[in-house]
């Protein structure tokens, strides 16, 4: 009850409050990967309804960093908005309301607009070129399997290096090892049969 | 005279386990290994074990921080893959690992088939090789639900769901037996935290328990039978089983090891997945599209998407029938027919794993 009344209560302070799900859809033809709102929203079934990161479960004080976001016109503006996660909060603050109001039409042009310096995951695929792929920006193990195998080989060439070292060695001493053994076992094989 | 059949069945299992001939220097200093064009089958096997052996020690480091509660559990695996040292590595070897187990473990399968590897005296060495397949199938789908995310979550649904199904097709007496299975595998009535401490305990303990038996049986029948001649015609030559074979095993497993590791430090298991592991199972929340099985389920997933249900319960029950009884099955077959038929296997099995999906956008439109 309390939950319902606080829906109602929201829908009326901060109006009708839509997802835009021209960019979902967009990328998810353009990538051919099954995409939800939790590309940019806090919730993976979009910004209505009362569960985590939707509407109808924000405190006040969410109340008004909410409709802080959505006053966010000009670009430049850092936003916190609750029902954003941290990639739709930077796309806001990046290019403001305005102009991604006006991208509706032509959710294409969001990765130019956006730029493609913002890596907000780390892990050498740019938030930009995420949005095109249909991969996560906000998740690092989430991206195309070649670009993070090259980006991660890269980082991690000294580890590479040390195990495959690791390796050899490991398998030089222990190929001694069994054919010191094995020697050995012949030879008292031979022994036993021929004392 | 007959002889009874309880005296029958002493004589197959002394006659298959001799274990009187269990001799440790005989294996080191004296027993040998064909070498031929097939001899790549028994390297695989191996590999399955060392497979095995990676997933038992990552396993068993997850452990310390994975949680078997609804509200915890996929918190849990969020925090060992972002938070714990080196935990994404244990997690991505576990699971890149699991996936190499499981393709070893059907491409050892295929290979002694094609090898008539299963002839006397290894019927059992054969029928611990099915029973191995099974439990690795077991092991992916228990292990699948485990991080309990949506998708996982959902896919056990569809996967126990198809078990209510099957109680269709049963005489009217015996219609409930399904829905009883499938309520004693999720633990109750609906998915929850009695499935989720279920396939829990049969992922972590019941199933590594089986494993161990099984593979103690497989191994040991190797042991006593050696390995199987594999061709009609001589083999090239013989190698040493200790040290040279054990040699190569391992020169093979250095080079797995390899090949594994680099992939878990640098491909992230996860990006494979059309969805990230990020939203916890909400039931509430909508099932995601483009839900399907892990790829060693697509054998089964796909033609049950696009054929009746019963024909794919009749198929599979005969083939798992059939490979139990293999080595009666095929016991006059020549060794072509059933380089022939293991060859049509994963023929079938590559095609439904590779262009599974392709295939079912093109029938289904």
């Amino acid at each position: 009850m309390t939950k319902t009344l606080q829906l109602l209560f929201t829908l009326v302070i901060v109006g009708n409050c839509y997802a835009y799900p021209e960019f979902q859809k967009f990328s998810q033809t353009h990538s051919g990967r099954p995409i939800n709102c939790a590309m940019c929203h806090a919730n993976g079934d979009g910004p209505e309804g009362a569960s985590r990161g939707q509407i109808g479960s924000l405190t006040p004080d969410e109340l008004n960093k909410l409709n802080a976001a959505r006053g966010a016109f000009a670009p430049g503006v850092p936003i916190q908005s609750p029902i954003l996660n941290a990639f739709g909060n930077n796309i806001i603050t990046v290019i403001g309301k305005t102009k991604f109001l006006e991208l509706r039409a032509h959710p294409e042009q969001l990765a130019e607009v956006y730029g493609y310096q913002s890596d907000l995951d780390g892990d050498g695929i740019t938030d930009a070129q995420e949005y095109l792929e249909g991969t996560h920006p906000l998740n690092n193990v989430h991206g195309d399997p070649m670009r993070l195998f090259l980006h991660n080989l890269k980082a991690f060439r000294l580890h590479v290096t040390l195990i495959v070292l690791a390796t050899i060695a490991g398998f030089y001493g222990f190929s001694h090892l069994l054919h010191g053994l094995s020697a050995s076992a012949s030879t008292k094989s031979s022994v036993e049969r021929y004392p | 005279m007959k002889q009874p059949l309880v005296s029958t069945l002493f004589d197959f299992i002394a006659s298959r386990i001799p274990l009187h001939k269990l001799d440790v220097r005989h294996m080191i200093t004296e027993k040998e290994v064909p070498v031929h064009r097939m001899s790549w089958g028994y390297y695989v096997g191996g590999l399955a074990l060392f497979f095995f052996i990676i997933q038992v020690f990552t396993g068993m480091m997850l452990l310390f921080y994975y949680e078997p509660t609804v509200s915890e559990a996929h918190e849990s695996v969020e925090y060992i893959t972002h938070f714990v040292t080196m935990g994404a590595l244990i997690r991505n070897l576990h699971a890149w690992s699991a996936s190499f187990m499981i393709f070893c473990v059907i491409a050892h399968m295929l290979s002694a088939l094609a090898m008539k590897a299963f002839a006397k005296p290894r019927e059992i060495t054969w029928i611990a090789g099915v029973l191995l397949l099974l439990i690795t199938f077991g092991f992916g789908f228990t292990g699948y639900l485990l991080p309990w995310n949506q998708i996982a979550v959902n896919a056990t649904k569809v996967g126990l769901a198809s078990i209510d199904q099957m109680g269709q097709y049963l005489p009217a007496a015996l219609s409930h037996l399904a829905e009883d299975v499938r309520v004693t595998i999720q633990g109750a009535p609906a998915i929850g935290q009695a499935t989720l401490s279920r396939f829990f305990a049969l992922h972590v303990v019941i199933l590594p328990l089986m494993v161990f038996g099984v593979i103690g049986l497989h191994v040991l029948s190797v042991q006593l039978h050696g390995m199987s001649p594999g061709i009609e015609d001589k083999p090239r030559r013989k190698d040493k089983f200790f040290p040279i074979f054990i040699l190569k095993d391992f020169k093979e497993w250095g080079i797995a090891f390899l090949v594994l590791f680099i992939l878990s430090l640098c491909l992230p298991f996860d990006s494979l997945f059309p969805y990230p592991l990020l939203e916890p199972y909400n039931a509430l929340g909508s099932t995601p599209d483009g839900i399907k099985p892990e790829w060693y389920f697509y054998f089964v997933y796909y033609p049950m998407e696009l054929l009746p249900f019963w024909i794919i319960i009749v198929v599979m029950t005969l083939a798992t029938l059939g490979l139990f009884a293999a080595p009666w099955i095929f016991k006059g077959t020549s060794h072509k027919t059933m380089r022939w038929i293991a060859s049509a296997i994963a023929a079938y099995m590559i095609i439904m794993t590779l262009f599974g999906e392709n295939i079912y956008h093109a029938i289904k439109g």
